[in-house]
C-alpha cells in the first residue's frame, strides 16, 4: 500500500440500469396463463448486454421476449450465441401472485443469495471460463394479468470491497495508449469482436507487446500471458457512457481479480464502441489500487449492494400494457381503426365522434331490432338499449340474428336479455342494457287494476325515449308504434320506423315534433328552418290505429315475410339514421328524392341523399323513395293531439288506449271521414289500411 | 421462378422484396453510415415441407437513439412507496456507487420493413420506447420525429399511420398503411424512367423508402438512388 500525499480518491461506479422490452411482458404473461399457474418458483432467465455504442447515452441490461426458457415455437428464429450486440447474462426471476408478497419478499437475502454464487464463482474459477457469471442479476415481479401491469425490481449485486477501491488516474484510452499500440488495440478489439466465438465474452485480457502489438486473450489466458507483454490490462464491456467514471460490471470484475491473482495495481479497460466499431476516445483506461484481504477466508462471501434505483428512489418500477395487451382495448382500436380507415379513403367529412356517442332506444328486438343492432354496430355506435316483452322462441334463431339455440332452450330467454348478452359477446366494449316491457298500444282496452301498471310502462317509455337521442320502432304491429311516434315528436327526438309486410317493406324518417320546447305554443306545423316538417308513420292514415290483431286468422296473427326484408330494411334504417347524424340540420333536414336531379353526393351530406320514407319490394326487386308532409290531422304528431297530451298526460294516453273513437274525434278524423263518406259513393270501398303500412312483422 | 428484373404495377412477390431488401441494404450501408446497418431477419416456416429458395424474412433497423429534451411527466404511482421501508434499514451504505445527475431521457426507436402479401408491397412498421421499455404513444413519436413534407405524396392522402398487430411478433407497432403505396410507386417510376412505369426492382426498396424515411425522419441520401 503506497503512501500519498493526497488522501485517496475513491473509485465511483455508474449504476446499471435494466431495460425491459415489452415482448418480454408479453411471453411472460404467456408463460404464467399457460403453463405457471400459481407456481411460484424462481424461474432462470437470460438478460442482454453490450458495450456502449452512443457517447451520451449508456447502454442497459436488457429483457425480450428470448430471456424466458423457449417455450413455444416463434416465427423469429431464437438468438443464438454469437449476437455482439445480444452477449447474454444468467438471471433468476422471483414472480410473486400477489402485491403483498411482492412487498414482503426478503430482499436482502435474495440479494445475498445472488451475490454468494458470484463469489462461489471467482472461488472455483467458473467465472474465468464463462465470465458472463460476474454479472449475474436477480429481478422481483409481481405481474398483475387482470390489469396487464407489471411490477418489478432488478438487482445487479456487486460484492463490496472493504476498504474500497481507489482510482489513481483514469483517461481516455487514446491518451493511455501510443497511437500505433491504439491502432493494434482497435484491431484486436473489432476482430474479437467480429468472431462469433468471442464477440458474446464480456470480459478479457488485453495484453500489448513491446513492439506495440496488441492481443485480446480470455481470462483463464491469465497465467499464459504473464511476462509477455509491456502492457496487460484487464478489459470488459463497459455500457457506460461517462467520461470519468467506469461502469457497474467492473465493481466483481475487481473483486475477482483480487482473489485470483492478489494484485494490488490493477489497469483496467473500459471497452466502449460507436457504430459498430471500438472507439478509443469513449473508452478508458484506469489505474486502480486494491487492498488485499487480510486474513479473509474464501467461505466469508463479502457484502453486497446493487437494487436499481427508480429515479433515485429506492422503489421498484412499474409498467402497465394494458393498450397493447388487454383483448378488448385491442379489439376496441381495431373496430375504431377500421372506421378511420373508411373516413382517410372514402369520407374526410365523416363525422365520428358523433356516431360513438349517440344513444339508440331499439323498440322491438326481432328480425329487425336483430338486423339494426348488427349495422348500428359497424357503424362504430356503442351505446343500444333494447326494449321487447317476448322470449327467445324456437323459430327465431335462424332469422333473428343475435340469438342462438341456447336462448330457446328450457323456457326461453327475454329477447332484451339475450340481444344484450349476444352484443357483449360480438364486441365487448358495447354499452348495452335491456327493457322487458311492453309498449302500451290503443285500441287494446285495459281494466282498472291494470291502469296503473300500464300508466307505470308509459312513464319508463317516456323515460327511455328522454334518455336516448334515435329511436327505432321496430315492433310487429301498427299500433305498437302509436305511443313511441307520440313521444318522439312530443321530445323531439329522431325516429326511424321500419315495417315489413310479406314482400314489400318501408323505412322512414319521422320529422320534427311540432313544437320544440322553447317554441311558443302558436307555430303550428313550423319546424327552425322554416319548411314544413316532414310526416310520421301515422300522419298518411285516416283511421286511428286499433286492434289490428285479434279476429285475424291464423296466417293473419303469425306475421309471414320474406326472409331477405328484415336484413334489408334494418340496414336501410340504420343507414338512414346516420344519414341524419351526418347532416347539419339533423332531425330538421329536408326529405330528398333519389328522382330529383342529384349527381353524385349532395352538399349538405357527405353520404348522399337523405329521403324521407324508402319503400321497396323483392317480388320486383325495386326501391324507390317517397316524400311525405306532417299532417295537421295526425293522431300521433299532429300539433293537436301533442298539446293534448301535454296538457292532459296519463289521462289522455288512458283515453286513447280505452276508447276506439277518441283519437279520430279529438283529430277532427271522424269529421274528416264524414265529409268523405257524404260524398258519391261510387268509390270502391279499398281496404282503408294500406297494404304497406298495416301488415307489419 | 420469378425471373422479372422490373415491376410494372408497382407491386412486389415475395422473391422481388427479398432481392430488393438485399440490394437496398447494401446500398444503405455504402452511403448511410451516419446509421447503424439494416439487418434481415429470416423468418422460419416450420409448417411448410416446401423449402423455398428465397427465404422469407424482413428488414430490421433497431435501437436508433433519439435525445428528447422534453420533461416527462409519467404519474408516479403512489403505492410504490410502500415496498421501500425495510430496504432503507438494511442494504448497507455504500460511497461506491455514483449518484446520477438527471439527463436527457432517451428514446429508442425500431423499424421494421415488411412484405405484405395482401397488398403485395413493403411496410414500415416501427415504434418508440423508453429506456425502461416502456411504450410511447404517437403524440410522442411525431414530436420526436417531425416528417418533412416536401413533396406532394406526403400529403395526408397517402400517409395514414395506423396501430397494428406486427405480423410476426405478435403485439401492436405502429404501421404507414400501404393502401397508396402501389400508386405512387407508379406514379416514381413514371417521372423518373424513361419507359413508362418500369421500376427496376433492386431500386424499389430504395424509391419506396426515399418517399417513406422521410414521415419518420430517416432520409436516405442521393446517392442511394443512383
Amino acid at each position: 500500500m503506497a503512501e500519498k500525499e493526497t488522501p485517496p480518491i475513491i473509485l465511483q461506479f455508474a449504476p446499471l440500469n435494466s431495460s425491459v422490452d415489452e415482448g418480454f411482458w408479453h411471453s411472460f404473461s404467456s408463460l404464467k396463463l399457460d403453463k405457471l399457474g400459481i407456481d411460484d418458483s424462481p424461474i432462470s432467465i437470460t438478460g442482454f448486454s453490450g458495450p456502449c455504442s452512443h457517447p451520451q447515452v449508456s447502454n442497459h441490461l436488457t429483457l425480450l421476449s428470448e430471456s424466458l426458457p423457449l417455450e413455444e415455437e416463434s416465427l423469429i428464429g431464437t438468438t443464438s450465441h454469437g449476437n455482439r450486440n445480444k452477449c447474454p447474462v444468467p438471471g433468476i426471476l422471483y414472480n410473486t401472485n400477489t402485491v403483498e408478497s411482492f412487498n414482503k419478499l426478503d430482499k436482502q437475502s435474495l440479494l445475498k443469495a445472488e451475490a454468494k454464487k458470484i463469489w462461489e464463482d471467482i472461488q472455483s474459477g467458473k467465472a474465468l471460463e464463462d465470465s458472463s457469471v460476474l454479472s449475474r442479476f436477480l429481478v422481483i415481479s409481481f405481474a398483475d394479468l387482470k390489469k396487464w401491469s407489471f411490477r418489478y425490481w432488478f438487482a445487479f449485486p456487486a460484492l463490496v470491497l472493504d476498504p474500497p477501491v481507489s482510482l489513481i488516474e483514469l483517461k481516455p484510452a487514446s491518451e493511455y495508449f501510443s497511437s500505433e499500440e491504439a491502432e493494434s488495440v482497435s484491431a484486436a478489439c473489432n476482430d474479437w469482436r467480429d468472431s462469433d466465438l468471442t464477440t458474446d465474452v464480456p470480459f478479457f485480457l488485453v495484453s500489448v507487446s513491446s513492439d506495440s502489438k496488441a492481443s485480446i486473450r480470455h481470462l483463464k489466458d491469465w497465467e499464459a500471458c504473464q511476462g509477455d507483454h509491456q502492457k496487460l490490462l484487464f478489459g470488459f464491456y463497459d455500457p457506460c457512457h461517462l467520461p470519468s467514471n467506469p461502469g457497474w460490471p467492473l465493481r466483481n470484475y475487481l473483486a475477482l481479480i483480487r482473489s485470483r491473482w492478489n494484485l494490488e495495481t490493477v489497469w483496467f479497460f473500459c471497452y466502449r464502441e460507436s457504430r459498430g466499431f471500438a472507439d478509443l476516445n469513449l473508452s478508458l483506461v484506469g489505474q486502480a489500487s486494491v487492498t488485499l484481504s487480510s486474513g479473509e477466508s474464501a467461505e466469508t462471501v463479502p457484502n453486497s449492494v446493487g437494487w436499481e434505483l427508480n429515479k433515485g428512489k429506492r422503489v421498484p418500477r412499474s409498467i402497465s400494457l394494458a393498450n397493447s395487451m388487454d383483448p378488448t382495448r385491442l379489439a376496441v382500436s381495431a373496430v375504431d381503426l377500421n372506421l378511420k380507415l373508411m373516413r382517410w379513403r372514402a369520407l374526410p367529412s365523416l363525422n365520428l365522434n358523433v356516431l360513438s356517442s349517440v344513444k339508440c332506444l331499439l323498440l322491438g328486438a326481432g328480425t329487425l331490432g336483430c338486423q339494426v343492432a348488427r349495422t348500428l354496430m359497424g357503424w362504430g355506435i356503442r351505446n343500444i338499449t333494447f326494449v321487447d316483452y317476448g322470449k327467445v322462441a324456437m323459430s327465431n334463431p335462424v332469422r333473428q340474428s343475435l340469438y342462438t339455440f341456447e336462448d330457446c332452450v328450457g323456457r326461453g330467454e327475454f329477447k332484451a336479455v339475450a340481444a344484450v348478452k349476444s352484443l357483449k359477446q360480438i364486441f365487448p366494449a358495447m354499452e348495452t342494457s335491456g327493457v322487458v316491457m311492453a309498449i302500451p298500444m290503443p285500441g287494446h282496452p285495459i281494466s282498472s287494476q291494470e291502469e296503473d301498471s300500464v300508466l307505470g310502462d308509459c312513464k319508463r317509455l317516456s323515460d327511455l325515449i328522454e334518455s336516448h337521442d334515435a329511436v327505432f320502432l321496430l315492433t310487429d304491429t301498427r299500433e305498437s308504434r302509436w305511443l313511441p311516434s307520440l313521444l318522439c315528436a312530443n321530445a323531439n327526438k329522431i325516429a326511424i320506423n321500419a315495417a315489413l309486410g310479406f314482400d314489400s317493406y318501408m323505412v322512414m324518417r319521422h320529422g320534427a315534433g311540432p313544437t320544440s320546447l322553447s317554441d311558443d305554443m302558436q307555430n303550428l306545423d313550423i319546424n327552425k328552418t322554416n319548411t314544413q316538417r316532414l310526416g310520421c308513420y301515422f300522419c298518411n292514415d285516416v283511421v286511428a290505429p286499433q286492434d289490428s290483431m285479434t279476429d285475424r286468422t291464423l296466417d293473419q296473427q303469425c306475421t309471414v315475410t320474406r326472409p331477405g326484408l328484415a336484413p334489408i330494411a334494418g340496414a336501410l334504417a340504420v343507414e338512414l339514421l346516420v344519414g341524419v347524424l351526418q347532416h347539419p340540420h339533423g332531425i330538421n333536414a329536408k326529405g330528398d328524392n333519389s328522382s330529383l336531379s342529384n349527381t353524385g353526393n349532395n352538399d349538405d351530406s357527405p353520404l348522399g341523399i337523405l329521403p324521407h320514407q324508402i319503400r321497396g319490394s323483392v317480388s320486383q326487386f325495386s326501391q324507390i323513395t317517397l316524400l311525405g308532409q306532417a299532417s295537421n290531422s295526425c293522431t300521433a304528431c299532429s300539433e293537436t293531439v301533442i298539446s293534448e297530451y301535454r296538457k292532459r298526460g296519463n289521462s289522455f294516453i288512458l283515453e286513447a288506449i280505452n276508447h276506439p273513437t277518441y283519437l279520430e274525434d279529438l283529430t277532427g278524423l271522424t269529421e274528416l271521414k264524414k265529409a268523405a263518406n257524404s260524398f258519391n259513393l261510387d268509390w270502391e270501398d279499398d281496404d282503408t289500411d294500406d297494404d304497406d303500412v298495416a301488415v307489419d312483422l | 421462378m420469378d425471373s422479372a428484373r422490373e415491376v410494372s404495377d408497382g407491386r412486389l412477390t415475395v422473391e422481388g422484396f427479398s432481392v430488393a431488401s438485399r440490394a437496398f441494404a447494401d446500398k444503405w450501408k455504402i452511403h448511410n453510415q451516419s446509421f447503424p446497418p439494416w439487418s434481415w431477419v429470416p423468418l422460419i416456416n416450420r409448417t411448410l415441407l416446401v423449402s423455398k429458395k428465397q427465404e422469407e424474412g424482413y428488414l430490421s433497423l433497431e435501437k436508433i437513439i433519439i435525445l428528447s429534451s422534453l420533461e416527462e411527466e409519467i404519474p408516479e404511482d403512489e403505492s410504490l412507496n410502500v415496498a421501500t421501508d425495510c430496504l432503507e434499514k438494511e442494504e448497507t451504505v455504500d460511497h461506491t456507487i455514483l449518484v446520477p445527475t438527471m439527463e436527457n431521457e432517451a428514446h429508442y426507436y425500431d423499424f421494421h420493413i415488411v412484405y405484405s402479401a395482401s397488398y403485395k408491397v413493403p411496410v414500415l412498421y416501427f415504434r418508440g420506447y423508453c429506456s425502461g421499455g416502456e411504450p410511447l404513444a404517437l403524440d410522442v413519436i411525431k414530436k420526436d420525429v417531425p416528417s418533412c413534407s416536401v413533396s406532394l405524396l406526403l400529403e395526408s392522402k397517402w400517409t395514414f399511420i395506423t396501430q397494428e398487430e406486427h405480423p410476426y411478433l405478435n403485439r401492436p407497432w405502429f404501421k404507414l398503411h400501404p393502401c397508396g403505396t402501389e400508386d405512387w410507386i407508379k406514379l416514381l417510376s413514371q417521372s423518373s424512367s424513361s419507359s413508362g412505369c418500369q421500376m427496376p426492382i433492386v431500386l424499389y426498396l430504395v424509391s419506396w423508402f426515399s418517399v417513406v424515411g422521410q414521415v419518420v425522419g430517416l432520409r436516405i441520401p442521393l446517392e442511394m438512388l443512383n
